[in-house]
């Protein structure tokens, strides 16, 4: 929980004044930055925190967060959660860029050699001298047009919001390899911007500044340039599905005219299907293009190299619980079904952990010194050192159960079965490829507390035992977790029927996933020992053979043997679920590095005004907590705020709302009110109040028609209500139907 | 597994939202529908409708007050979520405008703060993009960073749209905790809501040096935005705030829907027009009722007014009619309709009852 600011001045709606001018005028400064600025390095905001030590009595968090405002500035404090969120955000963002780059390294490849081709192809079209590449007019000598080479690159992805960082990647890696690129937005290729915009924009990326005629010759003269010569022209459009046919027409008619001293190479986006040009191209555009084809990964791959880096091999060791994992799948799978939506998730997680958990601010600080010196993740050092560094609240948070012996270890501890976890989970997803578990899927159960519960203690402690693999009496344990159902028991029980050839593979991969992990590569190490005397030729060298001769051999052995390595092979995977896959919630100290709190996540991530904004309304009285309007639980009191009171009343009409009976229900229960209240006054000594209540029945009236008005306007401000139309004067229009 | 189950949540929310829908179109049709009319009610007039609305008291001020309090909590984390290079986008029941200038003025001091107005009927969003470079150009200058371009404050004026987000884009500059806040009242508000001014705004919030807090208010807000603007440009952080406070400002361009101000013709309104007019001109109006109170389904031809209100002396040519015609028109007492054989009809915009009022008054 952040420090909450002093609460000293408060805001009153209600004596505001009047409309002022500014709330007239369309835009207007509200004041300018102040010239206070602070000290913001952070080791001397850590030591600021450390002098300020004064009190240490235990407290609750939120209570010593308000305490600690006073003695360490709120502002100081923030500006180490910023630092935290910058270090690990940073970290996280460009271990995603990097992973997406090396999915498409193999695709840009081939572009970019298709590329090259296809300069090469075109160069061979008109080799001129200067004189003739300058003439106004374009160098034809043959009647036919020119082709222009266009790759299709299919993103298999109905979004276009993932691909456009992949376009820039594109772009990035062709000049890189000495081509000029232009992208443009498929936004430009509309009605509006026409032909002209078009050429202005491309003239823009290629030639660098903003030029005001659209004229082509600008831009064959620039490439006639010695240093722009000979490299090849690419245009990037990244979603071909967007653009105005029309203008794409006239643009690549144009082009395929100028294709000898202008040799632009066309690279286009398209969703899912490959005939989206023949949608929106006619017979004569597409005759001038030579197209070729590139596919793209689905956005599930690219899903599962996400998770993989991030938050199974946790290169920030920042982690998400549980709920977490499952609300961000769900939202990924039900919602969204697009990576940007998925890493903005996990950018709004981790902003929250940061600013919801005064511990975490060990994780971000830690994270950075390791870095500097080089290491790879967190080391438990690291983070017992800047436990003594936390500010005074959130550190009496651990001193209230640990001793900073404990700490040390308990810190180790979760370092260490967090490598574990995470390599157990990679083992098991090695595994699972051959049953295409998705690695998202098995993340989230791999997470799940009560799945690690469920294998049982007994289970743990039978693995350990079997875990000297005499696979012949293992059977329970094995068919506890190949029965357990969930995606770990579909991987369990597929590799009981792998067939050798592939099982010989998984464990070559497993090896190499191990070789780091020494408790790990142990285990492995008796499965493959056994294999060996199974295999009872050359126990020396098996390690290292390739499969195949694995496999030769196998064949030779009975059909009893391989199924006993069928089973040893699930006896080991037993033993990671049993020991190594302890989800990190149940440790102590996993507040540093895990965000748990879905709740908040699914709030700020995801705003439901359409929802919410209704239950605000019908629900006023739980929103104020004021006494006056719960008393008879949902009945409709006058006290409430006249636009609930209409909303609710709303609720009881079709999808048109009569005006009239709207009016007069509304008026009903606002005089059930003033009837109420005259009968009160009689016996109130209060004659003052009694005359204002009993003015003048005209201005009643008035009153509740001015208020009925403002009610309605404000139900049409958010959008509940449509006025009458023309057609149906006297009926207001109800827009949402239930939550 | 838990898929299915949320599969199936998802699939009974649905279920239950059409089920609503059609409930409701149900109710409509199977329950009698109400003949009343909005005119059945006894409006009082205008004038003091509007001074009645604007002596309203809200109601339960202290506890709006209280609630609004009570959000200062949340302002720590808000600041920390601008700062981190998210935009905030508060929703709820409620003008949130005092609530987030409230916010702007205690929390984002630090800032440049500049506040634009989306309830507005129109706003230059170019007007507003040059104030904010204004803003940052002074900015920059107080501390010393000198913009790639050496841009001389006065010609900020003459920029383009796009150089001028690229100013306010400024990536060269390493500090990301040098920005100019732009407050947005009502981002869905009437002056803003065309995708072209969207798409700006969508660009804005992506510079750099620019951070948005906007409030929206209509249940479909939303909808304004694709996924590229929602989640990487805008890169919002959903706070509920409802204020439950009066939409005084952001309501007062609404028409009240008892007032009929513009919409629909009054017979005071019609009364008062007609007797500003020459009795020859409320004559030739009185024809044109006559006929449609008798013939209540049609309009009448030009042609067939003109002769009528020839033979009455009324008028002496198609050009001294026309000109009455046209008054009318300007007043909204007469429109053109298209008969079924496509000669141009007159018709009076009000109903049957409405009109012999306004007849007798005129008398």
């Amino acid at each position: 929980m952040a420090p909450s600011g002093c609460v000293t001045d408060s805001i009153h709606p209600s004596t505001a004044p009047e409309v002022e001018e500014k709330d007239l005028r369309p835009f207007f400064v509200l004041h300018k930055a102040s010239s206070r600025k602070k000290d913001r390095t952070p080791t001397a905001q850590a030591k600021l925190c450390k002098t300020n030590e004064l009190s240490s009595s235990p407290e609750s968090v939120k209570k010593l967060g308000g305490s600690m405002t006073e003695g360490c500035d709120l502002h100081l404090f923030q500006q180490l959660q910023i630092e935290a969120f910058d270090i690990v955000w940073e970290k996280i963002e460009s271990t995603i860029k990097g992973v997406l780059r090396d999915l498409n390294a193999n695709v840009f490849n081939s572009i970019q050699q298709w590329v090259l081709e296809c300069f090469n192809t075109t160069k061979l079209l008109g080799q001129h001298t200067i004189a003739e590449a300058t003439r106004s007019f374009p160098v034809l000598n043959n009647t036919t047009h020119g082709q222009l080479f266009t790759a299709f690159i299919v993103t298999r992805n109905i979004e276009f919001v993932d691909d456009m960082l992949t376009f820039e990647e594109l772009g990035h890696f062709l000049k890189s390899h000495g081509c000029h690129v232009a992208k443009l937005s498929s936004l430009e290729f509309s009605l509006k911007n026409g032909i002209a915009g078009c050429l202005k924009a491309l003239l823009r990326e290629f030639v660098g500044c903003v030029i005001d005629s659209a004229d082509i010759s600008i831009l064959a003269s620039w490439y006639r340039e010695h240093v722009n010569y000979n490299k090849p022209l690419v245009l990037i459009i990244n979603d071909l599905g967007r653009c105005s046919g029309s203008v794409l027409t006239d643009f690549i008619l144009m082009l395929s005219e100028w294709i000898v001293k202008v040799p632009i190479i066309f690279i286009f986006g398209v969703a899912t299907i490959v005939d989206t040009p023949r949608n929106i191209l006619p017979s004569h555009a597409l005759e001038r293009l030579c197209p070729s084809s590139f596919m793209l990964g689905t956005p599930a791959e690219r899903m599962d190299a996400v998770v993989e880096a991030v938050l199974v091999k946790h290169c920030t060791m920042f982690s998400i619980g549980h709920k977490v994992a499952v609300f961000l799948r769900n939202y990924f799978i039900n919602q969204d079904g697009t990576i940007t939506s998925f890493i903005r998730a996990l950018k709004v997680a981790c902003l929250l952990h940061f600013s919801m958990e005064p511990l975490s601010l060990i994780h971000g600080r830690a994270l950075a010194e390791d870095q500097k010196e080089g290491k790879s993740a967190v080391s438990p050092e690291t983070l017992l050192k800047y436990i003594d560094e936390l500010p005074l609240y959130a550190r009496n948070q651990i001193a209230d159960h640990h001793t900073k012996k404990s700490t040390a270890e308990a810190l180790s501890e979760l370092v260490t079965m967090q490598k574990l976890w995470s390599t157990a989970v990679l083992c098991l997803y090695e595994a699972g490829k051959y049953s295409r578990v998705r690695l998202l899927d098995l993340f989230c159960e791999a997470l799940s507390q009560d799945k690690y519960l469920s294998t049982g203690p007994d289970c743990r402690v039978g693995n350990e035992r079997n875990c000297g693999l005499s696979s012949t009496n293992d059977s329970c344990q094995q068919y506890s977790i190949m029965q357990s159902g969930g995606y770990i028991g579909q991987i369990v029980r597929n590799v009981r029927d792998l067939p050798a050839v592939m099982l010989y593979q998984l464990i070559e991969n497993w090896e190499k996933l191990t070789a780091d992990i020494s408790e790990i590569h142990e285990k492995l190490k008796v499965l493959q020992s056994s294999l060996r005397c199974e295999d009872g030729k050359s126990p020396r060298k098996s390690s290292k053979d390739n499969p195949k001769r694995y496999a030769s051999r196998i064949s030779v052995n009975t059909d009893k043997d391989a199924r006993m390595l069928n089973s040893q092979a699930i006896a080991f995977l037993n033993c990671l679920v049993g020991n190594f896959l302890k989800p990190i919630e149940g440790m102590p100290f996993h507040e540093i590095l895990c965000f748990k709190n879905v709740e908040k996540l699914q709030l700020v991530l995801i705003g439901d005004p359409r929802r919410r904004i209704q239950v605000d309304l019908l629900e006023f009285h739980k929103i104020l907590r004021c006494s006056c309007c719960s008393k008879n639980g949902n009945a409709l009191l006058p006290s409430r705020h006249d636009s609930s009171i209409m909303y609710s009343l709303a609720q009881e009409h079709g999808d048109l709302i009569n005006l009239h009976d709207w009016f007069q229900s509304f008026r009903s229960i606002v005089l059930q009110n003033k009837n109420k209240r005259k009968q009160s006054a009689k016996q109130s000594p209060q004659p003052k109040k009694r005359k204002a209540i009993n003015g003048s029945a005209d201005q009643n009236e008035a009153s509740i028609q001015a208020r009925f008005c403002k009610a309605v306007t404000e139900l049409q401000i958010t959008g509940l209500v449509r006025m009458p139309s023309k057609r149906r004067p006297d009926f207001a229009q109800r827009i949402a139907f239930g939550l | 597994m838990d898929t299915n189950g949320s599969w199936d949540e998802d699939e009974d929310e649905e279920f239950e939202f059409s089920r609503n829908y059609f409930l409701a179109k149900e109710l409509a049709s199977s329950a009698k529908k109400s003949k009343h009319k909005l005119t059945d009610i006894d409006v009082v007039d205008e004038q003091e409708l509007r001074e009645a609305a604007s002596r309203i008291q809200p109601k339960h001020g202290d506890d709006i007050a209280l609630l609004l309090d009570s959000y200062k909590t949340m302002y720590p984390e808000w600041l920390l979520a601008l700062r981190c290079g998210f935009g905030l986008l508060m929703y709820g029941f409620g003008s949130k405008k005092t609530l987030i200038e409230d916010f702007a003025l205690t929390a984002l001091t630090e800032y440049s703060v500049v506040v634009i107005n989306g309830y507005l009927q129109s706003i230059n969003l170019k007007q507003a993009m040059i104030a904010l470079a204004e803003v940052l150009w002074d900015q920059m200058k107080t501390k010393r960073r000198v913009s790639y371009r050496e841009l001389p404050k006065s010609q900020l004026n003459s920029q383009s749209m796009e150089e001028l987000l690229t100013f306010l884009d400024q990536a060269e500059i390493d500090d990301v905790d040098f920005f100019v806040c732009v407050v947005i009242h009502n981002i869905d508000g009437p002056g803003l809501r065309d995708s072209e001014t969207q798409q700006y705004l969508a660009r804005l919030a992506a510079c750099a040096r620019i951070r948005i807090v906007a409030t929206i208010d209509h249940v479909n807000a939303p909808l304004f935005w694709d996924k590229n603007m929602a989640h990487t440009q805008f890169n919002w952080c959903w706070y509920h705030v409802p204020t439950f406070a009066p939409y005084k400002v952001e309501g007062m361009f609404y028409p009240m829907i008892l007032a009929h101000g513009s919409a629909s013709q009054t017979v005071k309104t019609a009364t008062i027009v007609l007797l500003s007019l020459t009795r020859n001109a409320q004559s030739v109006f009185k024809v044109l009722a006559e006929h449609q109170l008798s013939h209540p389904d049609e309009g009448m031809p030009i042609s067939d007014l003109y002769s009528v209100c020839r033979e009455r002396f009324l008028v002496s040519s198609q050009v001294t009619l026309n000109s009455h015609l046209t008054e009318f028109k300007d007043h909204e007492l007469v429109k053109i309709k298209k008969h079924s054989d496509g000669q141009d009809c007159l018709h009076i915009p009000l109903t049957a009852e409405a009109l012999q009022k306004v007849v007798l008054e005129i008398n």
